[in-house]
C-alpha cells in the first residue's frame, strides 16, 4: 500500500512540485461555488438567504473574471469586478429596502409571500 | 505490491485517465449532488452532517481529480490555492444549508475573505482588497442590520425558534439536479475543452492551461512611459538619479524612456544628457497602477454609468424604506393572536 503512495506521490513529483497554478483550477472553484450559490436561490425560501446566494454567484463569476483577466494578461477583468461589485451594491441596497418593507407588511421573510403580490 | 507498483508505472496515463473519466467525474459530482441535498435544512432529523460529509467528499474528489489532470501538463497549483478554495467551497455550502440567516451572513463574510485570497493568488492585489472592504465591510453588514431588524423571536421564551420557511426548504432535491447538471456540463467542458470551433483549432482538452508566470514585465513596462513621477522617484531612491536631474521628453512631450531595456534619458542642470538603466526587476508596475489605468483611460464612461447606478439605488432604498406600510388584516390577525398569547402566558405565570 505504502509503495503505491509513495509511487503516486513520486510521479505526480509530490514534495518539490510548486509551479504555476492553472486556469482550469480557478475556474472549477468558480464553477462549484456559482452551482452551490444555484442551489441556494432555488431551494431557501428565506428572502434575506436567497439574497446571499445571488451575492455567492456574483462572488463566483469575479473570480472567473479575474481569473481570465491572468490568463490574458488583461486588466479588463478586474474592472468589470469593480462594476460587477457596484452592481451588486446597488442591489443589495434595493432588495433589502424592498424586504424591510415587505417585512414590515407582512410579518414574514418568506418568498411565498410575495406571490399574492400582483398588478 | 509489487505488480500493483509496475502497473501503476507503465500504465500511469491510462490510470489518470481512469481517474478522471466522465464516469468517474459525474459520480463524485453526484456525490457532491447528493450530500448539497441532504444538508439542505429540513423537518425532522436532518442528516446535515452526513450530507455535509458526502459533499465534502465529492468536492475534494473533484478538485484531486483535477489536479491529477493538470499534473499531465505538469502544472500544479500552489498549495495556498487548496486552502483559499476548500475554505471557500466549504463555506459557501454553509451559506447556502445553514438555517439562521445571521449565520449564513457570517459564513458568506468567511466566502468573501478566501476568495480575496484567491485573488491575491492571483495577483490583483486591489480587487482583493476592494472585496473584503466592499463586500465583507458594507455589504454584508447591511444584510446583518436587515436580518436584525426583519428577525423577531415570536415571544420571549422562543427566541431560539426558526421559522418555518428556515426550518424547511423548498424542492432540494430538484434544485440540486439542476445545479449540479450545470456544474457537471461546465466540468466537461474544463476537462476536455469545447473542442475544435472552427476547422484547423486544435482542442484544447489535453493538459490545464497554465496561467502565466507572476511577473510579465513586458505586458505592464510600457505604462512606465506614463508615470513619469513614479520612474524619477524610484531611479533617485535607487540612487541612480540626483535631486537637480529630470527626465527628458522628446519633441512629442513623450517621456525618452525604454522600459524594456530599463534605460531612460535624464538631464543634468548644466544641460547635459545621460543614459541611465535601472537594473531587472526594479520599476515594476503595480497592480494597482495597471488597473486604475485601464479602468479611468478605457472606461470612463462606465464609470459615470456605475455612479448614476449607485446614486439611483440609493434613492430608491430611501424612498422604498421612508414609506409607511399598513400592516393587512392578516398580519394584524396575527400580531393580535400573539399578544394576546404572550398576556395569557404572564397570567399563567401569575397564578402559579
Amino acid at each position: 500500500m505504502m509503495d503505491v503512495i509513495a509511487s503516486t506521490l513520486a510521479q505526480s513529483g509530490w514534495p518539490e512540485a510548486m509551479p504555476a497554478p492553472t486556469l482550469a483550477h480557478y475556474l472549477f472553484v468558480s464553477v462549484a461555488m456559482f452551482a452551490i450559490g444555484l442551489v441556494g436561490f432555488l431551494t431557501r425560501r428565506n428572502l434575506i438567504i436567497m439574497f446571499l446566494c445571488t451575492e455567492l454567484m456574483f462572488q463566483a463569476a469575479g473570480i472567473a473574471l479575474v481569473a481570465f483577466g491572468r490568463y490574458h494578461l488583461d486588466y479588463n477583468g478586474q474592472t468589470f469586478v469593480i462594476f460587477v461589485v457596484t452592481v451588486a451594491a446597488a442591489e443589495a441596497a434595493l432588495a433589502l429596502a424592498l424586504v424591510v418593507l415587505l417585512f414590515r407588511k407582512r410579518e414574514s421573510l418568506s418568498a411565498d409571500e410575495w406571490a399574492e403580490m400582483r398588478g | 505490491m509489487g505488480v500493483a507498483d509496475r502497473t501503476l508505472r507503465s500504465q500511469g496515463r491510462p490510470l489518470l485517465n481512469a481517474i478522471i473519466n466522465p464516469i468517474a467525474l459525474y459520480l463524485l459530482i453526484a456525490l457532491a449532488g447528493v450530500g448539497v441535498c441532504l444538508a439542505l435544512p429540513r423537518k425532522g432529523p436532518s442528516p446535515q452532517a452526513l450530507g455535509g460529509l458526502l459533499a465534502a467528499a465529492g468536492f475534494g474528489g473533484l478538485v484531486l481529480a483535477l489536479t491529477l489532470w493538470a499534473n499531465e501538463s505538469g502544472a500544479i497549483p500552489n498549495p495556498y490555492f487548496y486552502v483559499f478554495g476548500l475554505v471557500a467551497l466549504g463555506a459557501g455550502l454553509r451559506v447556502v444549508t445553514h438555517p439562521r440567516p445571521v449565520y449564513a451572513a457570517l459564513y458568506f463574510i468567511l466566502v468573501v475573505l478566501a476568495s480575496a485570497g484567491l485573488l491575491l493568488i492571483l495577483s490583483a492585489e486591489f480587487m482583493a482588497f476592494a472585496m473584503i472592504i466592499v463586500y465583507a465591510g458594507a455589504i454584508l453588514i447591511t444584510y446583518l442590520f436587515v436580518i436584525m431588524l426583519a428577525t423577531q423571536a415570536p415571544s420571549e421564551d422562543m427566541i431560539d425558534a426558526l421559522a418555518d420557511y428556515d426550518r424547511q426548504s423548498r424542492e432540494p432535491v430538484g434544485a440540486a439536479v439542476a445545479g449540479f447538471v450545470l456544474l457537471a456540463a461546465m466540468t466537461t467542458l474544463l476537462f476536455r475543452g469545447i473542442g475544435p470551433t472552427e476547422a484547423g483549432d486544435h482542442a484544447p482538452g489535453h493538459g490545464a492551461p497554465a496561467l502565466v508566470a507572476k511577473n510579465d514585465a513586458s505586458a505592464d513596462a510600457a505604462l512606465l512611459l506614463r508615470l513619469p513621477g513614479k520612474v524619477e522617484t524610484e531611479l533617485r531612491e535607487l540612487g541612480l538619479m540626483e535631486h537637480d536631474e529630470a527626465l527628458v521628453r522628446d519633441a512629442s512631450g513623450a517621456l525618452m524612456l525604454d522600459p524594456v531595456a530599463r534605460e531612460a534619458v535624464v538631464v543634468e542642470p548644466d544641460g547635459t544628457t545621460r543614459v541611465v538603466s535601472w537594473p531587472e526587476g526594479e520599476l515594476n508596475v503595480q497592480n494597482i497602477e495597471g488597473l486604475g489605468f485601464n479602468l479611468l483611460d478605457e472606461h470612463p464612461g462606465s464609470i459615470e454609468i456605475a455612479g448614476v447606478i449607485l446614486l439611483m439605488a440609493m434613492l430608491g432604498a430611501v424612498v422604498l424604506s421612508r414609506k409607511q406600510v399598513e400592516m393587512d388584516e392578516e398580519a394584524k390577525a396575527r400580531q393580535a393572536r400573539r399578544l394576546s398569547a404572550e398576556l395569557q402566558a404572564t397570567a399563567v405565570e401569575r397564578r402559579s
